[in-house]
């Protein structure tokens, strides 16, 4: 039986996960325990590829649909959609996904349950590659609570000690509300329109055949960006993260940082923008709000950090601040100026394009810094700042790969973080009449200047200072360790001096989510 | 005239409110993952209450709770391996015990 390509990833991802315990019985009988890690990496290497013929695919002949069962019209059943924006993210979350599992060959030896962390991270990723394709609302909650439920159990995986249990909880207790504030808002919109199949909902909600009242809509509105800002970590929803990304085992938290949150956001972008046309809604306010608060405190309590996880966990939240940012910018382009879409479709196109390719940009400069940590972490067994200076003079590679990682998201031209920045500030910059749209962006300009001098008093911190004693003994971490690492370091270098190629494929994103 | 259908609504709406405010106001792990089951069932509530207006019971309505369940079976099963861990380490199920728990 032929599988249909669109299937193909999410078939590869969870028949990996399932196969790799019996993989695991038969190395130890075997006396060769890493095959479970090869078979793994392979798994990821094969979806890897599969999503990248899927890309060509789509771009040479259009969106792919496929349903997995019908129950009569109008339901129209569970539906897997893939169009550009989809296969964008998911070629995202595969690929951070392979670069850490290869990645945790040799950080997590030294864990047992290993057969387990390798299907857990197979099913986190097939989770978010889901949530990328699913065509509809429901499905995408399947998706989404596959995902959440990997995430859960891998923040809590070293349970014999009180951090990651202790982050666990709290992180599962937050994001569980707020997936169920999410389930909410479907069964509203199953209420309002009998279906919650996405592009059936979009045309019944645009044509105005629905009873519902505006208020209510724009509760329903209120409960997917509350619901998915939890995971997307939006202040104040953001409590749990500097709490569990620290306490995850370091390759899990460059997943976490880099592309779970990431998740949140394309989920409530895809639902926002399909369902609710910005012209008819104004929700583009509320989230350059959002994106303008949760840059600020984050910056702020970036600070005051001596964990360097810690530190690096909120400057995640600080980059999701700039998504949402560009995001808003956009979907209020929309809505002010819907009567001149001529004026509006250009900036709302140019302010997505830039969200899109910092998605990009962070998770790969992210689960850059996550993996370089993880090396200092293991090496000087310590998490704390002043603990850890000079490390980077010991450990040469990493030491470098980690201040290419900073200055690339502090926005140092050229690398790849310069660029997207520039696009979400440029977008906000082009209506020079509209002075909210103008203040907005000072304070994305200004938030980036002041998220940039910590990187660089980080960098100074751990690539200048003198090495203390109790760290000279560190050595550069094994090759398979490095290899992830040099390869996002050279990935951050390429983007930023070769941006072209990239920026087609965000802007191919982008209109997406603005109907074609 | 209120339709059957809008009380069995309300009552789901007050449980989801319900439902947070035990996972806001308890101490006890244990009963914030019963506060959580209850905003799970109440949304099952609300679905199937919406599914069945007009005297038909729509499929796609009951076959959604169907897997909404299992999947907050799911969901419980993970926060009680880990409340069981938290006992372990503290010896009690209050949250105030716990370090790093302010929200």
């Amino acid at each position: 039986m032929e599988i249909p390509l669109l299937v193909q990833p999410l078939v590869i991802l969870f028949s990996t996960a399932v196969l790799t315990p019996l993989i695991d019985i038969v190395g130890k009988q075997a006396k060769a325990e890493k095959i479970r890690d090869i078979f793994a990496i392979a798994g990821f290497l094969a979806a890897f590829y599969s999503l990248m013929s899927l890309h060509w695919a789509i771009s040479s002949t259009g969106p792919q649909t496929y349903i997995l069962g019908t129950f009569g019209v109008p339901a129209g059943g569970v539906q897997l959609t893939a169009d550009l924006l989809s296969v964008y993210m998911g070629l995202i979350f595969c690929g951070i996904g392979l670069l850490v599992a290869i990645y945790s060959v040799r950080y997590m030896e030294v864990d047992s349950g290993l057969d387990k962390y390798y299907a857990l991270l197979l099913t986190l990723v097939a989770g978010m590659i889901g949530v990328a394709f699913s065509g509809d609302f429901f499905n995408l909650y399947v998706f989404w609570e596959i995902m959440c439920i990997s995430s859960y159990t891998l923040v809590s995986f070293r349970k014999y000690r009180w951090e990651p249990v202790e982050a666990g909880f709290k992180y599962l207790v937050m994001s569980t509300v707020g997936s169920l504030l999410a389930l909410y808002a479907i069964s509203l919109l199953y209420g309002f329109t009998g279906t919650v199949n996405l592009k059936q909902l979009s045309a019944m909600i645009s044509s105005g055949q629905i009873s519902a009242s505006p208020l209510s809509l724009y509760f329903t509105i209120g409960l997917i960006i509350t619901g998915f800002g939890v995971t997307a970590s939006m202040v104040p929803l953001h409590t749990w993260l500097p709490d569990a990304h620290p306490a995850a085992p370091s390759s899990i938290s460059a997943m976490l940082s880099g592309v779970v949150i990431k998740t949140g956001v394309y989920a409530m972008c895809r639902s926002l923008f399909t369902i609710f046309s910005p012209a008819l809604f104004d929700y583009g306010t509320v989230l350059m709000i959002f994106g303008i608060l949760t840059m600020t405190v984050a910056n702020l309590m970036a600070l005051m950090q001596r964990d360097i996880k810690r530190l690096l966990a909120y400057s995640s939240i600080v980059n999701i601040g700039y998504i949402l940012t560009g995001v808003g910018i956009g979907a209020y382009a929309l809505s002010h100026y819907s009567s001149s879409p001529r004026l509006a479709a250009p900036i709302a196109i140019f302010a997505l394009m830039g969200a899109m390719f910092h998605v990009l940009n962070h998770a790969v400069g992210k689960g850059l810094l996550f993996l370089c940590s993880g090396c200092f972490v293991h090496e000087a067994k310590t998490r704390d700042i002043p603990e850890l200076e000079g490390i980077g003079r010991r450990m040469t590679w990493t030491g470098t790969s980690f201040s290419i990682g900073l200055l690339a998201l502090a926005g140092v031209p050229p690398l790849s973080g310069f660029w997207s920045k520039l696009f979400i500030i440029l977008a906000g910059f082009s209506l020079p009449e509209d002075s909210f749209m103008k203040f907005i962006s000072i304070l994305v300009v200004l938030n980036s200047i002041f998220a940039a001098s910590y990187y660089l008093w980080l960098m100074q911190r751990i690539m200048l200072k003198e090495p203390k004693p109790k760290i000279a003994s560190a050595v550069e971490a094994p090759a398979s360790m490095l290899l992830p690492i040099v390869i996002l370091a050279a990935l951050t270098v390429v983007i930023g001096i070769w941006p072209g190629a990239i920026i087609s494929l965000a802007e191919g994103a982008g209109r997406v989510l603005l109907g074609g | 005239m209120v339709e059957p259908w809008q009380l069995y609504v309300a009552a789901a709406s007050a449980a989801i409110i319900i439902g947070i405010y035990g996972v806001a106001s308890k101490r006890n792990m244990l009963k914030t993952i019963i506060s959580i089951e209850i905003i799970t069932s109440s949304i099952g509530l609300n679905f199937l209450a919406l599914g069945s207006r007009g005297g038909i019971a729509d499929p796609l309505a009951q076959s959604i709770v169907v897997v909404s369940m299992a999947i907050g079976a799911c969901v419980a099963a993970v926060a009680l391996s880990i409340m069981i861990n938290v006992f372990r380490h503290y010896g009690s199920l209050d949250l105030r015990k716990l370090r790093r728990l302010r929200w």
